[in-house]
């Protein structure tokens, strides 16, 4: 028991430890922005320490935090439909070989459809409301989720399952104790990048169907020309997706994979 | 009363008949060894027997209780630890934890696997560990028969040696029968009680021979008399090395 405790522990500081690195990349990033600020001067690019002051200013008030949220919480909840629809459809369409060339060129049309459009869709359908930003998300993201899903499903390892089946497992139990499990590695990839795409199509979303949420205080800094702002508000929907995935997607993907992990007994854990 | 009865089994895959009308008992306690070149169907008939592939024709009768597998590969979960994997089985079969938690110990004592290996993923073992860890696997269900499809085709000499006498001394104190396919005439001579030798041009077996020598009696002196016996005077060995891997397909 202890000794899974402090196995515990080491792989949280280890994973504490890697952060240095990642805030070793934004110091990077950060340098970079300094070096555009100064060629460029404050009105097209303001520099990363006038950010963070706009940043700090908009974080003091109380309409921020609740744009923020509204953001979050619609995202959040398209994020979640994504999870839920692309990994069940993925595990039905995944183990019909037939299924899966169907739905082929379907994701094709589906991803080859730019998010505006479904914007204008989706406007038309539901009006400006959550339900367009919901849709609007879903539709972006669920492809992806969708086809990592399907294909993994696919390619599953069959020797496994042959095995299982030698052993006595029927096919509910082999679902559950090997394809599930073989699937869910790339499943949390796919949900890292969705997680993205969904924060990301929801502002846009919200900015062209004018919805009340980070998307509009974002047009409303761009038509009062103020440069800042509009980087700040960026800068927050950038820490909530920083939160999100490293507060929950990552850790629950690492505690799956951590098998992979005991395969690198030395030198630099990613 | 019988282990395993195969009555007229026959299978074809895409219209190539491999295994044709094949009949064969196993006696309880009863080790047989199944050998013959590659792609004379010695697997096939083993996953049939297993329950894996449906023969196209024929009856299976199995008269033992439980049965376990050890593959040619060790096909272990590579997301579980050995200890995951060695109780999978039970896992399976709904057996609860403590239960599990012993019978996992005792299977993976049978086969001198560390306590400390146990909690290792397969990726941290050797191939041999990774073997044995399958062989415990097969165990832990308290088999009263075992199948092995080429299991240790892959292991070097030495290795395959100490997997063989892994296999001659749990056979020996668990007393289960098995269906034993090899196409390495010395191991079938080491750990078999009788010898079943399969055909291409049959489709099925040729022949049969009891190994004379009580199990684990035999010393290398005798195996490898009884092989090189077999393999000069006995026109049923004649075409054992026989491979034309280019038609197997």
């Amino acid at each position: 028991m202890t000794h899974l405790l402090l196995d515990r522990l080491a792989r949280l500081g280890r994973f504490l430890w890697s952060g240095w690195v990642g805030v070793a990349g934004l110091a990077l990033f950060a340098a970079l922005w300094q070096q555009g600020h100064e060629a460029y001067g404050d009105f097209i690019l303001p520099s990363p320490l006038a950010t963070i002051r706009a940043t700090g200013e908009l974080l003091s008030s109380a309409e921020t935090w609740r744009l923020a949220e509204r953001t979050t919480l619609r995202a959040i909840q398209g994020f979640l439909l994504t999870a839920a629809l692309g990994g069940a459809l993925g595990l039905v369409v995944g183990y019909s070989a037939a299924a899966m060339r169907l739905a082929r060129p379907l994701l094709t049309i589906v991803m080859g459809v730019p998010p505006i459009a479904w914007i204008v869709l989706a406007m038309i359908w539901f009006g400006s409301g959550t339900g367009t930003v919901l849709t609007t998300t879903v539709v972006a993201s669920l492809p992806l989720v969708f086809a990592n899903v399907a294909e993994s499903v696919a390619a599953r390892d069959r020797s496994l399952e042959d095995m299982a089946k030698v052993f006595g497992a029927g096919p509910l139990q082999r679902l559950r104790t090997i394809v599930i499990r073989h699937v869910t590695g790339q499943y949390f990839s796919a949900l890292a990048v969705a997680l993205g795409s969904t924060f990301k199509v929801a502002v846009m979303a919200e900015l062209l169907a004018n919805i009340d949420g980070i998307g509009v205080a974002l047009a409303m800094s761009r038509s009062n020309l103020d440069v800042a702002q509009s980087i700040a508000w960026v800068v927050i929907i950038v820490t909530v997706i920083f939160i999100i995935e490293y507060g929950a997607v990552q850790p629950i993907r690492a505690e799956l994979e951590r098998w992979r992990e005991a395969a690198r007994p030395w030198g630099v854990k990613r | 009363m019988t282990a395993l009865v195969l009555d007229g089994i026959s299978h074809a895959y895409f219209g190539r008949t491999v295994l044709d009308r094949i009949t064969l008992r196993i006696l309880p306690g009863e080790l047989v060894a199944l050998v013959g070149p590659s792609g004379c169907g010695k697997s096939t008939l083993v996953h049939i027997a297993g329950g894996l592939i449906e023969p196209q024709r024929g009856r299976l009768t199995q008269g033992y209780r439980r049965h376990g597998m050890i593959f040619q590969e060790p096909r272990l979960l590579p997301w579980a630890t050995a200890r995951g994997n060695i109780s999978y089985p039970l896992r399976v079969a709904g057996v609860d934890r403590t239960t599990r938690h012993d019978l996992t110990r005792r299977a993976a004592d049978l086969v001198s696997l560390d306590r400390k290996d146990l909690d290792k993923y397969p990726v941290e073992l050797s191939g041999g560990m990774r073997q044995r860890v399958a062989i415990a696997r097969a165990l832990v269900v308290e088999p009263d028969f075992v199948f092995f499809d080429e299991p240790f085709t892959s292991l070097d000499v030495a290795l395959k040696r100490q997997m063989q006498d892994l296999v001659i001394e749990a056979a020996t104190q668990s007393r289960f029968a098995g269906l034993f396919v090899t196409h390495d005439l010395a191991e079938a001579v080491r750990i078999s009680d009788r010898i079943v030798v399969m055909d291409e041009r049959v489709r099925g077996i040729s022949g049969e021979r009891i190994v004379s020598l009580e199990r684990g009696a035999r010393d290398d002196a005798a195996v490898f008399a009884a092989v090189q016996t077999y393999l000069k005077e006995d026109p049923l060995f004649s075409h054992i090395h026989d491979t034309d891997e280019r038609r197997i397909a």
